[in-house]
């Protein structure tokens, strides 16, 4: 039988794909949200999630970014 | 648990910061220009608009704002001579090629004095050069930090200091003040204010030729009387401190009259006729020698611009014993040689006091050279070591010319200054910059910043090489990403980005390329240890690194310089400062000391000399660039935030860096190391199995900057302000957790340009 689930496709490079299942395996299993990892640069997951791993993406990067101050 | 809990008050201020940022763009339309990134309050204290500008105004080639800052275009035809002066008066902050940033502040006002310059001279010029009308707070700040100076001098006769001052209230008012009178030692044939009355020797100065009047010649002198008390030689330095702008503001003048010094002997040594000082090196000494007498100060000139020459000049014309201190044995035997190669010194004169060669001192001046640890050593020396160190001490010497003074602790200076009596001290670097405030201290430990050169200016006169420096982006790959991101491994994180294979295989590229292709010699900078000797193994290349003996170092480094067959070497931390390698004109760095920016600016150093025909290196010559830099970083780790950061001291120099993403190019394929995954698997098991103490920064006693690195003290230093480094004042939050080789960083979206928060914002 045929089994729909709605969700969010993401293609990224690789260590983003890393950044992302890393962050998965790290919540609890109720609220692990990738559906399907379909290879190194693409996947599958929930679609409410979408704006968090945005987020959580914006941050590492302006983590790993240096400002000069004025 | 880092990550959750710094995420809610991000985002708030992300977006509350937005608005924020975006009303500062629109004041930039309004034509303030330059400045985009302070907010709301800084942009009215930095509004100039109204400033009134001069008819003739387009002739000029400078802006001077209230807020002591000033703007010099250098496309100015009187850049020139309108830089020359900005430098002796005010601090350097940025230095891009068209538009250089300027500051006054007392410490560069109390150089510019001491140099020479006169307060009215001072604003006459600035006048002159300035598109605008002088602002009334700046004339007035000139006057306010130039007025006391040069009324108290330091003087050291017979081994013993003594402050003097022709106005004796001056020295009334010195010693009110708690750590100055505690410092005295007082003195029998002292009159009843306490103060010895001497006749000042060699007083006479333009003015008093001048004067007829017998009346008049009475006054002058009785002015030459000298006042002076004896102070504690162990003092001095916190009394020259009580004494700078921000304390006392009574700045002590330091200077050394040689010429008619008759108590210490002279040593026999001129220039070799060959040693034809640089334009800016006879600069940089006309500073010095301004008025005849020798003035105590630093001098900043790039690496390989000749400091060395600098340093032997200084000492041929003084012509008395000189201590040279270097930061190491190797710095210690090229300044033995530069010595013999520059002047006319006879061998016996000259003498190396290091732990292997203890040469004894013969006849009644000469020059030592030796390292800062050995004078400061406390614990217990040979008896051999303790003569010689017994002479230094009882020695007057005429120069203490100090190599590198960025990089040695300031207790060790103290030390040294307090062991060693000098005439006049000449404090020699290339980066006045540190992670710490400790460059504050050099003020009064050596002097004020007596000359600093541009360095692009130097490029363009084709005195140091041109070059071209680029930040070579490498991805991690999937394996070693996973384990970077697991937060049990956040020790071994550093490691992770060092030996990413993609980043082993650019190296490799780099290396090949440049031996075959052009034949370059070659450094591979890596701080950690575990990467350094990966890398020199797998690759099959000689390598240097703390607990390389010093006979090694010198072979190695023989066969670098005179082998075909050696044309790549691999360094750790200790060469950074001070190894000579004048052949190598490509560095490689894969790992690097968190963020220090010093230490990316003594790594260009090392390939700076100037290589090739003038003619060649020119711009519009045969090759532009001769030198290559380049800066390995694996993408999406802590490392790109410490690179960015440690190149801004060089940005600030005008310096820019190239982004390099693909390299090696994909056809390299399996001729390049780690092209299988199961070698990369190797690799990364080997990462993951080795210790935490082995993976980490190799520690070296001579390096305070890391234990500054790793602590969160940030302070707004004025001498760091000198180093051009003012402006560039951060701040580094430490979790305390893992100590030193993994920290937190800034999170203040704030700081983030406009651009870079288009560019970056969504993924």
């Amino acid at each position: 039988m045929v089994n729909a689930t709605k969700g969010v496709f993401i293609s990224c490079d690789i260590p983003m794909a890393q950044y992302i299942i890393n962050m998965n395996a790290s919540f609890p299993a109720s609220d692990k949200f990738i559906i399907h990892i379909v290879d190194s640069t693409h996947m599958f997951v929930q679609p409410h999630v979408e704006q968090m791993i945005r987020s959580q993406i914006a941050k590492f990067r302006e983590d790993n970014t240096y400002v000069k101050p004025n | 648990m880092g990550h959750g809990d710094k995420n809610r008050p991000f985002k708030k201020l992300k977006s509350s910061k937005f608005e924020d940022s975006r009303k500062g763009f629109g004041d930039d339309d309004d034509g303030y220009g330059g400045d985009d990134g302070y907010d709301g309050e800084d942009t009215k204290t930095k509004d100039f608009s109204k400033l009134e500008l001069k008819p003739d105004h387009p002739n000029r080639p400078l802006w001077a704002c209230g807020n002591g800052r000033i703007f010099l275009e250098t496309f100015s035809p009187l850049y020139k001579q309108a830089y020359d002066f900005l430098i002796a008066i005010a601090e350097p902050v940025c230095r891009p090629e068209s538009m250089h940033e300027y500051n006054l502040t007392p410490h560069s006002l109390y150089a510019a004095v001491s140099v020479g310059l006169e307060t009215e001279t001072i604003v006459a010029v600035l006048n002159k050069l300035s598109k605008t009308k002088l602002p009334k707070d700046m004339i007035k700040f000139i006057h306010d930090s130039t007025a006391n100076y040069g009324k108290v001098k330091l003087v050291l006769k017979k081994n013993r200091y003594f402050i003097e001052s022709p106005f004796p209230e001056v020295l009334k008012t010195l010693l009110r003040d708690g750590t100055i009178a505690q410092s005295r030692i007082t003195s029998e044939g002292a009159n009843e204010d306490g103060f010895t009355i001497s006749k000042a020797v060699g007083e006479i100065s333009g003015t008093h030729d001048e004067l007829i009047n017998g009346a008049e010649v009475a006054a002058a002198a009785e002015e030459k009387e000298a006042h002076s008390f004896e102070i504690d030689p162990s003092q001095v330095e916190n009394v020259k401190q009580r004494c700078l702008p921000n304390a006392l503001n009574y700045p002590m003048l330091e200077e050394y009259d040689f010429r008619n010094d008759t108590v210490n002997p002279d040593l026999d040594m001129e220039l070799k006729p060959q040693a034809q000082p640089r334009p800016y090196q006879e600069k940089s000494l006309s500073k010095m020698f301004g008025n005849g007498r020798a003035r105590s100060g630093i001098i900043v000139l790039p690496c390989g611009a000749g400091k060395s020459l600098v340093g032997v000049s200084a000492a041929c014309r003084i012509k008395k014993s000189c201590l040279c201190l270097a930061t190491n044995a190797v710095s210690v035997d090229q300044w033995a040689f530069q010595f013999k190669l520059w002047s006319t010194i006879r061998e016996e004169q000259i003498c190396r006091f290091t732990s292997d060669s203890k040469e004894r001192f013969r006849g009644n001046a000469g020059v030592v050279v030796t390292t800062y640890n050995m004078v400061a050593f406390g614990g217990k020396r040979s008896e051999e070591s303790e003569k010689i160190i017994e002479e230094i001490r009882n020695r007057e010497w005429g120069l203490l010319l100090m190599d590198e003074v960025h990089v040695v602790p300031a207790h060790m200076f103290r030390k040294v200054i307090s062991i060693t009596k000098s005439h006049c001290k000449l404090g020699l670097t290339a980066t006045l910059v540190r992670e710490d405030e400790r460059i504050t201290d050099l003020n009064f430990l050596i002097g004020p910043k007596l000359y600093e050169a541009n360095w692009i200016d130097l490029v363009k006169g084709g005195f140091i090489a041109n070059v071209q420096c680029a930040e070579v982006w490498c991805p991690m790959t999937k394996e070693f990403f996973a384990e970077y991101l697991k937060k049990e491994n956040s020790k071994k994180r550093q490691a992770l980005y060092v030996m990413n294979p993609n980043k082993f295989r650019a190296c490799e590229f780099l290396i090949n390329y440049h031996e075959r292709a052009r034949g370059d010699k070659i450094i591979v900078f890596a701080d950690n240890l575990f990467a350094l000797t990966e890398y020199a193994m797998k690759l099959r290349k000689p390598m240097i690194y703390g607990a390389t003996s010093h006979v090694e170092r010198t072979k190695i480094l023989q066969a670098f310089k005179t082998s075909k067959d050696v044309n790549t070497v691999f360094l750790s931390k200790v060469g950074d400062n001070s190894i000579d390698i004048p052949e190598a004109n490509v560095i490689i760095q894969i790992s690097s000391h968190a963020g220090s920016r010093r230490q990316e600016a003594q790594r260009l150093g090392r390939i700076l000399r100037a290589k090739g025909k003038l003619q060649d290196r020119m711009a519009g010559g045969k090759e532009e660039y001769n030198a290559f830099f380049y800066s390995l970083v694996s993408t999406d780790t802590q490392e790109m935030y410490y690179s960015t950061k440690r190149q801004q001291f060089l940005i600030d120099q005008g310096y820019s860096f190239k982004v390099i993403t693909s390299l090696p190019p994909s056809d390299e394929g399996p001729s390049l190391s780690y092209h299988h995954l199961e070698d990369q698997l190797a690799l990364l098991g080997k990462v993951m199995s080795a210790g935490d103490d082995a993976v980490g920064l190799e520690q070296l006693d001579e390096d305070t900057d890391e234990i500054a690195l790793n602590s969160a003290r940030r302070s707004q230093g004025s001498m760091s302000a000198m180093s051009g480094a003012k402006g560039m004042v951060y701040m580094e939050y430490s979790t305390g957790r893992h100590k030193g080789q993994i920290k937190s960083k800034p999170k203040d979206p704030a700081k983030r340009h406009q651009l870079f928060k288009k560019r970056f914002g969504s993924t």
